[in-house]
């Protein structure tokens, strides 16, 4: 898989139009400087060559050097990817529990005024854009209220606007999800049966009809939480986060050939990983996916 | 409501209460330390690789040359003591100052310039900044590995260097106040290697503390600075990309200065707390449109003239640049002309309609390069507008900035918006790259103009030695530029700065390299 990656990534980068070189020498370079720098990063080489070559470094575990900084790609997303980790997780773990929460109160409040106030509030997380939902965040906590500092990277204080930022709008979707999936399972007859037996309606509401209702939702968190992963652009230049998702974005703006392809190999890698991780989830949420007939 | 409903709620909105109690804590700022942002990381900080202005910016507080600028744009002594100039303006003597260390307590002697020039031009080197030194005697044969050593660059003692040039070129002073000329020492860089571009070591008023990519720079007081220390105790330079972020730590005063964005400068500007803490500078820069010369339509130079009477400059300069520059005569910025200019082609359509009429190229669409920055693409709408009110079809062409560069360069465009910073504050910096016949392209003239007279007289000022004569030649070489128009002339850009109050002698200069970091405390 990782071999069908590179060779895509590889193709489109390589026909990008654009030259790297030019970005790297200035406005005055002579023509002899040009030809001297590209021969120095090898794009006077052929594309299959220039393939190979990057092949070659990859199954020495290496990931080559920024044409700009001449740091190591893997030494620099080994410093970013925990930031971007950090980020990702303090979004979900704001995003799920509210996520989950305010979308089963939707369903269990179905057509009252907290469920259209809930639906007001996931529509407009979904349609806000985050530079305007994190800018005004940042105007609010930071300019007004003077409790968080509006940018850079660094400790729990740092975290939170950016983090909360980027919940929204993966709380946004994480509600829709639930709020369906609850008034879904709310309709089975084993909820009809639980009621019946006398069970209480705050463990039929968490035990019997929330866990039923979670598979949808582990999908659409391992998604968020796996795009996460690989960056989250605006926030992170926004709030001054040294994320693997600026790193990304400067390395295409740069037409920075070794971050691209570096970070799109370590974000396939997540995103897989995440995917896999998803489906172990099912597996015990969900009897229907164990499909050895295991108990457990 | 029920008492499920009400714990969730109650959930809800907890758990953002106990994120901002257990953030509330001051900003914490290093004692004595000065607050500067930047917009991104500089890729490196070798002087033999800086192409950026962001890395020259700071490499001029931690490194120096022979020779530097001062605040009125006169080279001035930096190592280099004192110099003397031959008669025919090719060969300098340079006395260097004794007792000039580098942070790790070596003494600078000729030898280390003579080692740091033949780092720039050194064929198997990758400084893209040759071009500063390869009007040295014997640069060209060392840099093709037909030389192993650079004739023209001689230790006399070990304070003395002389310098021979192939022939005279009078702004040479001025480019060894550049970046790339400044002096580095031989063992640090041999023994870090690729890593000196993240951990220099120079001779400046401040040393590399610490450099959190993508964060912060730090960098601290050097107490062993051959001339006046800095009265600060170092300077943070925080990496913010967002403007309006950088605006919102200003204002908290977690930032002593910022670049005034273009969105926030009439509020700054009309505002009765800040106003006064407002600096500016005419910059040393030229934004212009661009013809191609090369290929019709506009090799024809009525057409190029109509364009520009189509053009209202003035009314654009005044509200959609809120007057946040100065009209341009010609390509050379007023600070560094001591000739007269009219102002060339004033806003006439009718005139400009009348020549595209009789020049009959009304079924012609012209094509329009730009980069994918929002303000060139608004600036591009508006030229557009103008050009269709007087009959010219135009298509806008937006490109990433490298595509595009390679495309300009390669003379794909009809016409394209562009903009000169100075590299050096002399005339010949506007008009040699940017008009001379062997420029086309990469080398700066983009607009592929040829005049061979222009060249000769470019080239006649870059060998005089006599001030008034050199002026003369670049006037009359400025004002056939302006009669050809081979490019609309728009600004010279004003750059604006924001001071908190508690700031003493703050000043912002015309170039980046003159700012070294020493005047300014609290």
């Amino acid at each position: 898989m990782l071999f069908g990656i590179t060779l895509i990534t590889f193709t489109l980068t390589s026909a990008l139009p654009g030259d790297p070189v030019y970005s790297m020498v200035g406005e005055r370079a002579s023509p002899e400087t040009i030809e001297k720098i590209r021969k120095e990063i090898g794009a006077d080489k052929g594309v299959v060559r220039q393939y190979i070559g990057y092949v070659s470094l990859l199954l020495t575990g290496e990931m080559g050097r920024s044409y700009y900084t001449n740091r190591k790609v893997l030494d620099e997303i080994s410093t970013k990817l925990p930031n971007t980790l950090r980020l990702a997780a303090g979004a979900m773990f704001i995003a799920i529990p509210f996520g989950i929460l305010l979308g089963l109160l939707s369903a269990i409040r179905k057509n009252r005024v907290s469920d259209s106030l809930i639906t007001v509030f996931s529509v407009a997380g979904l349609s806000v854009p985050v530079f305007w939902s994190g800018l005004m965040l940042m105007l609010l906590f930071s300019l007004k209220l003077k409790v968080l500092p509006p940018s850079g990277t660094g400790d729990m204080r740092y975290l939170i606007l950016p983090a909360l930022t980027l919940s929204l709008p993966a709380m946004a979707s994480i509600v829709r999800v639930t709020r369906v999936s609850v008034l879904e399972v709310m309709e089975l007859p084993f909820v009809r049966t639980a009621r019946a037996k006398g069970i209480k309606e705050n463990r039929v509401n968490m035990v019997h009809i929330l866990k039923n209702a979670l598979i949808p939702v582990a999908t659409v968190i391992g998604l968020e939480f796996g795009s996460y992963l690989n960056g989250a652009v605006l926030t992170e230049t926004i709030f001054g986060w040294d994320g693997v998702g600026r790193f990304t974005m400067e390395g295409i703006m740069k037409r920075d050939y070794p971050v691209i392809m570096g970070c799109i190999i370590t974000g396939t890698m997540i995103f897989v990983l995440i995917n896999i991780f998803v489906d172990f989830i099912y597996y015990y949420l969900d009897p229907r996916v164990r499909v050895d007939g295991t108990e457990r | 409501m029920p008492e499920f409903t009400v714990r969730i709620f109650r959930l809800v909105l907890i758990l953002p209460v106990f994120f901002v109690i257990c953030s509330c804590s001051a900003e914490n700022r290093l004692p004595g330390y000065l607050y500067y942002r930047l917009n991104a990381d500089p890729s490196t900080l070798d002087p033999a690789l800086i192409v950026d202005v962001t890395g020259g910016y700071i490499s001029a507080k931690i490194f120096n040359g022979l020779v530097k600028l001062d605040a009125k744009l006169n080279v001035i002594p930096d190592i280099a003591e004192s110099w003397d100039i031959s008669q025919k303006g090719d060969e300098y003597i340079f006395y260097l100052k004794k007792n000039v260390k580098y942070t790790n307590l070596r003494e600078v002697t000729a030898h280390d310039f003579k080692y740091s020039f033949k780092r720039i031009l050194s064929s198997a080197g990758k400084s893209p900044n040759t071009w500063v030194l390869e009007k040295i005697s014997g640069a060209k044969e060392f840099m093709q590995g037909r030389a192993t050593d650079i004739s023209g660059i001689v230790i006399l003692d070990r304070y003395t260097l002389k310098i021979i040039l192939d022939q005279p070129f009078s702004p040479f002073l001025h480019l060894l106040t550049m970046t790339a000329a400044y002096v580095v020492p031989q063992e640090e860089v041999e023994r870090l290697g690729a890593d000196f571009s993240s951990h220099p070591i120079g001779t400046g008023p401040f040393l590399l503390k610490e450099w959190r990519n993508n964060n912060e720079i730090t960098l601290t007081r050097n107490n062993h600075y051959f001339s006046d220390h800095a009265k600060v105790e170092g300077i943070v330079f925080r990496i913010i990309p967002e403007d309006l972020t950088a605006v919102t730590e200003f204002e908290l005063g977690n930032l002593d200065v910022i670049t005034v964005p273009a969105s926030e400068y009439a509020r700054y500007s009309t505002s009765a707390q800040w106003k006064k803490y407002l600096s500016s500078v005419h910059g040393l820069n030229i934004y212009y449109l661009g013809f191609n010369c090369s290929r019709p339509p506009f090799d024809n130079v009525n057409l190029r003239k109509a364009v520009s009477y189509a053009l209202d400059r003035e009314k654009i300069l005044r509200t959609f640049y809120e007057s946040r520059g100065k009209l341009a005569v010609g390509p050379v910025p007023d600070m560094l002309r001591k000739w007269q200019m009219l102002f060339p082609y004033g806003y006439n359509p009718r005139e400009a309609k009348r020549i595209i009429d009789a020049e009959g190229i009304e079924d012609r669409t012209v094509l329009f390069y730009i980069t994918a920055d929002q303000e060139v693409i608004d600036m591009a709408e508006i030229i557009q507008f103008y050009l269709n009110k007087v009959g010219l079809k135009v298509r806008i062409k937006q490109l990433e900035w490298s595509a595009y560069k390679s495309a300009v360069n390669k003379g794909e465009a009809d016409i394209f918006w562009l903009s000169w910073w100075a590299d050096y504050p002399d005339p010949e910096n506007f008009l040699f790259p940017l008009f001379h016949s062997s420029n086309h392209g990469a080398g700066g003239n983009r607009s592929r103009y040829s005049n061979k007279e222009v060249d000769r007289l470019i080239e006649a000022g870059q060998k005089a030695r006599d001030i008034s004569a050199r002026d003369g030649y670049y006037s009359l070489a400025e004002k056939i530029i302006d009669e050809e128009a081979p490019w609309v002339f728009f600004w010279h850009k004003t750059d604006f700065t924001l001071r908190q109050p508690y700031l003493k002698n703050y000043k912002i200069y015309p170039i980046y390299s003159i700012d070294k970091g020493v005047e300014v405390s609290f």
